[in-house]
């Protein structure tokens, strides 16, 4: 009759079953020190491992999205020099005017003025960022702005032909020149800007957040550019010309508006530009602060504690030594040694 | 007369002594042999002297069929986690990273880096390159799932095979237990053979056995829906299928023209490596493609164009299934569509007549006639869609309102669930199967210390009776001697 019985298997087996459970822990463990995330996500979160990729992917498009917002703000800084640029043009021409006005000068020295400011205009219209035109609208592949001292040019025949078409006296008088203004108007509206610029009014959409877009561009259809367009380019026509007093005056004037309403425009447009780039910094600062919070989102679902891991792994070795040299002796522990 | 009785009690001694001897020995060689239960000679007393009634095999019948449950429940749960652990290496990759959910995410960065500078055509190539590695990842998602598929089904073939040939072996080995029982011969190592085989039985299908008259057993399965042997051995028949598509439905397995029992669950409820194996083969391999064909649905129609003219027709952009393209049916899933999508040749350079811009201009239909560069209008509509919510169809079936990117994680989480819950299974049935084991083992099994202890007490006995001969030799001699 025994009380107890453990079968000479059963030992060596238990055995044998701990160190290969601690030694698979061990490689686990190590694994973990190296990389300092579980050893396998997929056991170690379940259900939860599609958040931990869904993750994954999100910091890696957030940081894409860094990038290309890197982008969309130097077109973005571009644009807001270039609009400078015209304001800055807009009012020498402004001062031109008004001096021009003023006292009976050569006419030749406000139009040659008026030229430069024209393609001053064109150079700065066709500003290339990254091939790509920068106020081109989405038409990004076409210069947006016909230079119009260009003869030939589309803008520059319109003008022409309509001038030719035009029967004035010699001086030309105030009504009659006023009557040509009228009609040149739609030159520089919809149906014949045309001729001027082959920008598209939609302007280009950039993906700025995970979930928002802005308009990233400015286009060389805004009623600023049109306006100094039509002074500068009036006046570059038409100041050389033979005028009488009423004329000249009335041809200054109108100019002056049309370059006043340009002003404004173009710092309506620098608002706008200024908004947006606001707008980039701060979805900028919201995604790298998403990334952080994402990072640490991962970390809490893979990552482990180093010393948690080493301490582990120090552990275990110790443990697993411990069971070699007891085998070692269980070895030794046998009825047979002391039986001789 | 008690002289010679003396004798005759000390020479019985010596042969019993010889005999226990032998049983030592026999113990002691089979130490470790997994299916060696113990001997003991049960010594009954018999005026004069004693003998040996007979050799006795330890045995524990209650612990056996523990044992045997605890085996069939482990060899499942180990199918099953070497299973779910290859499937998803294959269909997902090392840490998910070829998994449809990762490369959908690199797809969607292509596209949005695309829509930043859609001049760029370096980048039109780019986001067509990232969308060729999502349809080979849902293409060879498919075929790995497939071709697991026709393995899992080869196992089962296998074994079906092994199962038949085991029940015929054991029909020997009974008969022979049987023989022995009838003609009162000791038939042990018969019996340590018929114990090994039914472990080996366990091993492919759960079962339980009833022992009846002249110790004959009938194996039926652990339900008890059907007889695996019963004085002969019963067919088990499966028609293995040896290529898998997504449509292809594997065959079940008939014991003794009876379905076996399914099992169900990543903690198996079932038992056995054939249960797992069709587990592997049906459930997870089905659910798997299951998501996979809806990612691909979920792909078409993020990508799939409005005609900008009236009527505004939707037809499939990037991505087409057939020819001529047309729109998967919505709402539902259509199987094997993962193994099916491919890249539209219309937007593909590496195809004749291919242009990777098309994706900006519109594939389907013209949407940028004037060739405007900075179009971007359909590249941020597709991020926009990905990340739209639709309907999907989940594993078990019902519809789910989702984006397509968060689908496409789902279905990672859905298979590491399973995982996760297959690797605690083990863990526990694990356990279960070495603390049986070692329970049985601690009851049948030898302990060569204990074997050695009983051999002095033998050598003992030995010495004794032999002394007890010698004394009776000479007393018998010293009798002689007076009567002289």
């Amino acid at each position: 009759m025994k009380v107890s019985f453990v079968s000479s298997q059963a030992i060596s087996k238990a055995l044998r079953y701990q160190t290969q459970r601690m030694q698979g822990d061990l490689v686990k463990a190590t694994k973990e020190v190296q990389t300092l995330r579980v050893a396998d996500v997929g056991l170690a979160l379940g259900a939860r491992t599609g958040v931990s990729t869904s993750l994954h992917r999100e910091v890696s498009r957030l940081n894409g999205l860094k990038d290309t917002n890197g982008l969309a703000a130097s077109r973005l800084d571009s644009t807001q020099v270039a609009l400078q640029d015209l304001t800055k043009i807009s009012n020498d021409l402004m001062a031109d005017l008004t001096t021009a006005s003023a006292d009976v000068a050569d006419p030749k020295v406000i139009q040659k003025q008026a030229e430069t400011i024209l393609s001053t205009m064109t150079s700065i219209l066709n500003a290339n960022l990254n091939g790509e035109y920068l106020f081109a609208g989405i038409n990004t592949d076409v210069r947006p702005f016909n230079d119009f001292l260009e003869a030939g040019s589309p803008n520059r025949v319109a003008f022409d032909t309509a001038f030719a078409g035009f029967t004035f006296s010699d001086p030309i008088t105030e009504a009659e020149l006023n009557d040509f203004l009228d009609s040149i108007e739609p030159m520089f509206d919809a149906s014949g800007w045309d001729n001027w610029s082959s920008a598209t009014d939609d302007t280009i959409t950039s993906r700025i957040t995970l979930t928002e877009t802005a308009q990233t561009s400015v286009s060389a259809n805004i009623s600023g550019v049109r306006k100094l367009a039509q002074a500068a380019a009036t006046v570059a026509m038409l100041a050389d010309k033979q005028l009488n007093g009423g004329a000249r005056d009335a041809l200054f004037e109108r100019a002056l508006a049309s370059v006043g309403e340009a002003i404004t425009d173009f710092s309506n447009q620098q608002g706008y530009v200024g908004v947006t780039q606001q707008k980039l910094e701060q979805a900028n600062e919201r995604i790298s602060m998403q990334v952080d919070l994402f990072s640490k989102s991962i970390n809490d679902l893979e990552g482990i504690d180093p010393y948690e891991a080493s301490t582990q792994v120090t552990g275990l070795m110790a443990q697993i030594e411990i069971s070699y040299s007891l085998t070692a002796r269980m070895q030794q522990m046998s009825l047979l040694k002391y039986l001789s | 007369m008690s002289l010679s009785t003396a004798l005759n009690i000390a020479q019985n001694s010596l042969l019993n002594t010889q005999r226990q001897t032998g049983v030592v020995s026999r113990n002691i060689s089979n130490a470790y042999n997994e299916d060696y239960s113990r001997r003991s000679a049960v010594l009954s007393s018999l005026a004069p002297g004693s003998r040996i009634a007979d050799v006795r095999r330890a045995a524990d019948a209650a612990l056996f069929r523990q044992n045997l449950s605890a085996l069939s429940g482990w060899t499942a749960q180990s199918t099953i986690v070497e299973g779910l652990d290859r499937i998803n290496l294959a269909v997902n990759g090392v840490d998910n990273l070829t998994s449809p959910a990762t490369v959908l995410g690199k797809f969607q960065e292509a596209i949005q880096l695309y829509s930043s500078t859609p001049t760029n055509r370096t980048l039109a190539e780019n986001a067509i390159e990232a969308a060729r590695s999502m349809v080979r990842s849902l293409n060879e998602g498919t075929q790995a799932i497939q071709s697991f598929r026709a393995d899992m089904d080869g196992q089962i073939a296998a074994g079906v095979s092994e199962l038949n040939s085991l029940l015929a072996e054991f029909k020997t080995v009974n008969d022979e237990v049987i023989r022995a029982t009838h003609s009162g011969g000791d038939g042990l190592d018969a019996l340590d053979q018929r114990d090994a085989l039914l472990k080996k039985i366990a091993e492919i299908v759960p079962i339980s056995t009833v022992t009846r008259t002249g110790n004959d057993i009938v194996i039926v399965t652990a339900d008890g829906g059907a007889t695996l042997f019963e004085t002969i051995p019963r067919h088990v028949a499966f028609a293995p299928t040896p290529a898998y598509g997504a449509f292809t439905a594997g065959n079940a397995i008939f014991i003794d023209g009876v379905p076996a029992p399914l099992a169900t669950g990543a903690n198996t409820t079932g038992g056995g490596s054939l249960a797992a194996l069709v587990q592997l083969r049906d459930d997870y391999s089905n659910g798997l493609q299951a998501q996979l064909d809806e990612v691909a649905r979920g792909l078409i129609s993020a990508f799939s164009e409005t005609d900008p003219n009236p009527p505004g027709n939707t037809a499939p952009g990037l991505f087409i299934w057939d020819t001529p393209p047309t729109m998967p049916p919505a709402g539902t899933r259509t199987v094997g569509l993962a193994g099916l999508i491919s890249l539209n040749p219309v937007a593909d350079p590496t195809q004749p007549g291919g242009d990777a811009q098309r994706l900006r201009d519109g594939i389907a239909f013209n949407a940028n006639p004037d060739n405007y560069g900075n179009f971007n209008d359909l590249l941020i509509g597709f991020t926009n869609a990905m990340d739209a919510h639709a309907e999907f169809v989940s594993v078990d079936g019902t519809t789910v309102t989702m984006s397509l990117m968060t689908y496409s994680t789902g279905a990672i989480s859905w298979l590491e669930a399973a995982r996760k819950t297959a690797d605690y299974g083990a863990e526990t049935k694990s356990a279960l199967i070495v603390r049986t084991n070692e329970a049985l083992s601690n009851v049948t099994r030898v302990n060569i210390d204990e074997e050695m202890a009983l051999m002095l007490e033998l050598e003992q006995s030995y010495a004794a009776s032999a002394r007890m001969l010698q004394m009776i030799d000479e007393m018998l001699k010293t009798l002689l001697s007076i009567a002289r």
